[in-house]
């Protein structure tokens, strides 16, 4: 029975992930044809569970790589996690160092000047992006935790607790984000940046969660997965493991639409003066500049810098959002075409 | 001068990031004024590649990478988008297989002809409703059409309006790509006939591009064969019928019989003896069950099938599509037993009700009465959670192939859940059982096969695993609804055979669904025919085909394209 068969190089005898890519179907001519090992172009080698989930997520990293517009998003969402790593090394003064000469323009010592309170406003700038990436990423991210365990069971689950999910998915949907923000966020006062979090996450997951559930309405009819059925599989396993990755890339889509959204809400929020003020963040250096009246002083710089990279990040991550939908499709991620 | 002239054609797809794929190879061809021409070949032969670049329709990646299409004197690969736009007019039009799905749901049948004709002015205002109404009068269809919405029609009426629409240009080509896959059996027919007709009256040329060689040659005068993007055949439909010169063609032929005859054989079922035997077999002889002496004998394998699945009286009445509506009977007062053993075909046209009984006999619907059994086993008082038990004994192979099973999972997982929850085996023990299913389908080598994902192989592969996963379970039922409808015809035979050896090997019952009289003929002892959700006809197969006593059995069978019938003699 286990014949050594005339393996391509990579076919593991374990965990066979190996995949010799032949060309797909079209083999028309006879009733079983065998399909010979053709000379795979690409040849995958695992043997273990954690160099398999690499292997997934550097292919997942090459098909977004390869849609031009989610490249360019890729490197400016790249520069910005680099200048929030490196943030110590880069910025020339601490961002709270109030020691400076007070609303100064642009000079050598202070390429974008200081604020009203005599702090380096480069130095800001820089450390202001740990703020809105770690909001961005874990707010961003909780919210499609939510999303994707709501809107999945919600989708393959009938019967009363569907009607129950439906009224308060609607319910959020219906609210205005913006106030409900400013009302939790009021009621939190002082919480700080898990304050901030938490507020996001509130108000963000309704609309994935709507999303994920009419996907998984549509692949619920879908023959494999009555045929899971048939296997024996559990209804929690049918959804996470049959129906969960054949979504992949409205997962990612919808993460870096959370992510954006975050990233705008905890800028917002900051702005208003409901965030914690004492960090520094890109939306509470707006807030301050708006504060001392900066254009009216002429430091426009104050008011530009955080907000063009406000812009910036979110664009970055609405880009990467153009190269996920190869995620999902294996067809697509070997660039097979049929 | 002739109408079409294709010169050394060939048609490239370049898909990004991949490596291009030729889809046509240097294809001559010369269609004469008022021709009719099928064109046939299997999935990936390139027909509809040529189809499309024909017309101009064919999109990036496709490029015509070499080659003159001429048609009437103009070189068509040449044209740009607007010349291409006037060109169409009286020039060449095109009936896709969706051609029914192509028509705009908010706007009327009615003003999808004024756009053609306001499009191209050929018809003045005053005289479009007069026209609309003469071209769908050709197609047989009543001028109340008009005014209604494509929702309201069914598939036939609408596959008949776009034939309309595409005759509205009056044009002297006419390429209908599978104008007739995507309908009903007995739709089929009447669409074919009415093209058929069509062709004659108008005289203009058309080209028939179908999978089905039945149907080509039913309904052609010349016959071209493409396989792997060449012409392998080009000739009159009666030389190409009665002496096949290329072995593909002689291959495609021999999937066709009658199965009214006498002897029924497809290649690869030659396992089967010469098929079904009635030895002075007459109307009269009442039909009883087993009289199929070689595929009927008893199991020999581990484990024989031992309990029936017995319906009883049942029927299904699903709640009214829309209020105020009448409630639909998808089945109604159906009894029967499937015996232990036994291979039990389900016949009948979309609507009849087949697969809903498929579904109440694995329990994924309850009936509105009646009951059904399988030993101890209240199928229809089953709790959702108790549906394994019965899917231990009761396995399911599935229509299509492509959306059985799970792109992102590998032959493996998916052949190792079922076997891992119904046997208990882990680890290697599991391994091993899942090679032995992929050894016991025919997909060899197991090692290869298993680390395949689905895309990598071709549909009669993929259904191979479907029926390996049904399998996995040690089944004593097997209920395949259309296991072979979405393959090639090529392909079908050895699906066929297949489950017809499983069957003997495994004592495995089996109950076959399907709208296709020869292969339930050639793999079935007893028949059901179904219309509307009743039971029209049942008995032997071989005595229900070759006798039929209901009108409707007669239907069907007449609905099978059989060249034979028209060029006369054996196939």
């Amino acid at each position: 029975m286990t014949r050594p068969s005339e393996n391509s190089p990579g076919a593991a005898p374990d965990t066979g992930t190996a995949l010799a890519t032949t060309s797909p179907a079209a083999t028309p001519s006879t009733t079983t044809p065998p399909a010979p090992p053709a000379p795979g172009r690409r040849t995958w080698l695992d043997t273990t569970a954690p160099g398999r989930a690499l292997q997934v997520l550097g292919r997942a990293v090459a098909t977004v790589w390869s849609n031009p517009k989610a490249r360019a998003g890729l490197v400016i969402l790249g520069v910005f996690v680099l200048m929030a790593l490196l943030a110590p090394w880069l910025a020339p003064y601490d961002p709270h160092d109030d020691s400076f000469g007070r609303n100064e323009p642009g000079s050598a010592a202070h390429w974008l000047g200081t604020t009203g309170n005599g702090e380096d406003v480069l130095s800001q700038v820089i450390y202001g992006s740990r703020i809105s990436l770690l909001v961005g990423l874990v707010a961003g991210g909780l919210s499609t935790v939510v999303a994707v365990v709501i809107g999945l069971s919600w989708g393959y689950l009938r019967g009363w607790g569907n009607d129950v999910v439906n009224f308060l998915v609607n319910l959020f949907l219906v609210m205005p984000g913006l106030p409900l923000m400013i009302i939790i966020a009021a009621y939190l006062q002082n919480g700080g940046l898990p304050m901030i979090i938490l507020v996001v996450v509130i108000t963000g997951w309704a609309w994935g969660a709507r999303v994920l559930r009419s996907q998984t309405q549509s692949l619920r009819s879908r023959d494999f997965v009555t045929a899971a059925m048939f296997s024996g599989e559990s209804a929690p396993r049918i959804i996470f493991r049959e129906i969960l990755p054949n979504m992949t890339s409205m997962i990612a889509g919808s993460f870096f639409g959370a992510a954006t959204a975050a990233i705008l809400s905890e800028s917002g929020l900051s702005f208003l003066g409901l965030g914690d003020m004492a960090t520094v963040s890109w939306g509470s250096m707006i807030f301050w500049a708006q504060n001392s009246m900066a254009i009216l002083t002429g430091q426009w710089v104050l008011l530009f810098a955080p907000g063009l990279c406000i812009a910036l990040l979110a664009t970055a991550m609405t880009l990467v959002n153009f190269g996920v939908d190869g995620l999902s499709n294996p067809r697509l991620r070997e660039g097979s075409g049929r | 001068m002739s109408l079409l002239e294709i010169q050394d054609l060939s048609v490239v797809y370049e898909p990004r990031g991949a490596a291009p794929t030729l889809a046509v190879k240097d294809v001559s061809l010369t269609l004469e004024q008022g021709e009719f021409v099928g064109l046939v070949g299997e999935s990936g032969s390139g027909k509809s590649t040529l189809g499309f670049a024909v017309t101009r329709l064919h999109k990036p990646p496709a490029r015509i990478a070499a080659g003159r299409i001429v048609f009437d004197g103009v070189d068509v690969a040449q044209l740009d988008a607007e010349e291409l736009r006037v060109q169409r007019r009286g020039g060449f039009a095109m009936v896709l297989q969706s051609g029914m799905n192509a028509l705009n749901p908010v706007r009327t049948v009615g003003n999808h002809f004024t756009d053609v004709f306001a499009a191209h002015g050929h018809v003045p205002t005053a005289a479009r409703r007069r026209r609309a109404t003469e071209l769908l009068d050709k197609v047989q269809l009543p001028s109340t059409v008009l005014d209604r919405y494509p929702g309201e029609l069914s598939g036939g009426m609408r596959q008949r309006v776009s034939i309309a629409l595409a005759l509205s240009l009056e044009p002297r080509l006419m390429v209908f790509d599978e104008p007739t896959t995507a309908l009903d059996v007995l739709v089929q027919h009447a669409v074919m006939d009415t093209i058929r007709e069509l062709q004659a009256a108008e005289g203009f040329t058309a080209v028939l591009i179908s999978h089905d060689l039945g149907v080509v040659l039913e309904s052609a005068q010349r016959v071209v064969v493409m396989h792997d993007g060449e012409v392998v055949e080009d000739g009159a439909a009666r030389q190409v019928f009665e002496a096949p010169a290329h072995p593909y063609t002689q291959m495609l032929l021999s999937h066709y019989a009658d199965p009214r005859a006498e002897v029924v054989e497809l290649p690869g079922l030659e396992r089967r003896a010469p098929a079904v035997t009635e030895p002075g077999a007459a109307p009269a002889s009442a039909p009883a069950a087993g009289t199929v002496p070689a595929a009927g004998t008893p199991a020999t394998g581990r484990r024989a099938a031992r309990d029936a699945i017995v319906v009883d009286h049942v029927s299904k009445v699903y709640p009214p599509p829309r209020r105020g509506e009448q409630p639909v009977t998808a089945v109604d007062d159906v009894s029967f037993r499937l015996e232990p053993g036994a291979a039990m075909a389900l016949v009948g046209q979309s609507g009849s009700g087949k697969s809903t009984i498929a579904k109440m006999v694995t329990g994924v619907e309850r009936p509105t009465s009646g009951t059904v059994t399988f030993g101890d086993l209240q199928v229809d008082r089953l709790r959702r959670h108790q549906l394994k038990r019965l899917h231990t004994d009761v396995q399911m192979v599935f229509q299509d192939p492509y959306s059985a099973l799970n792109p992102l999972h590998t032959v493996e997982y998916t052949l190792t859940r079922p076997v891992e929850n119904y046997t208990g085996l882990r680890g290697e023990a599991a391994r091993e059982r899942v090679l032995g299913l992929l050894e016991k389908v025919g997909l060899t080598p197991v090692e290869q096969f298993a680390a395949k994902l689905p895309h990598q192989l071709s549909g009669g592969q993929r259904q191979r695993v479907v029926i390996a996963r049904a399998l996995a379970s040690d089944p004593q039922v097997l209920i395949a609804d259309e296991p072979v409808s979405m393959l090639d015809v090529s392909l079908r035979a050895g699906v066929l055979a297949l489950l017809e050896e499983l069957r003997a090997e495994t004592g495995v019952s089996l109950l076959y669904i399907t709208h296709d009289l020869l292969s339930a003929r050639v793999i079935t002892d007893r028949i059901m025919v179904l219309h509307h959700g009743r039971v029209v006809e049942s008995g032997g197969t071989a005595q229900v085909l070759r006798f039929p006593e209901d009108e409707y059995t007669t239907r069907l069978l007449d609905a099978i394209p059989q060249p034979a019938r028209r060029f006369g003699g054996v196939a």
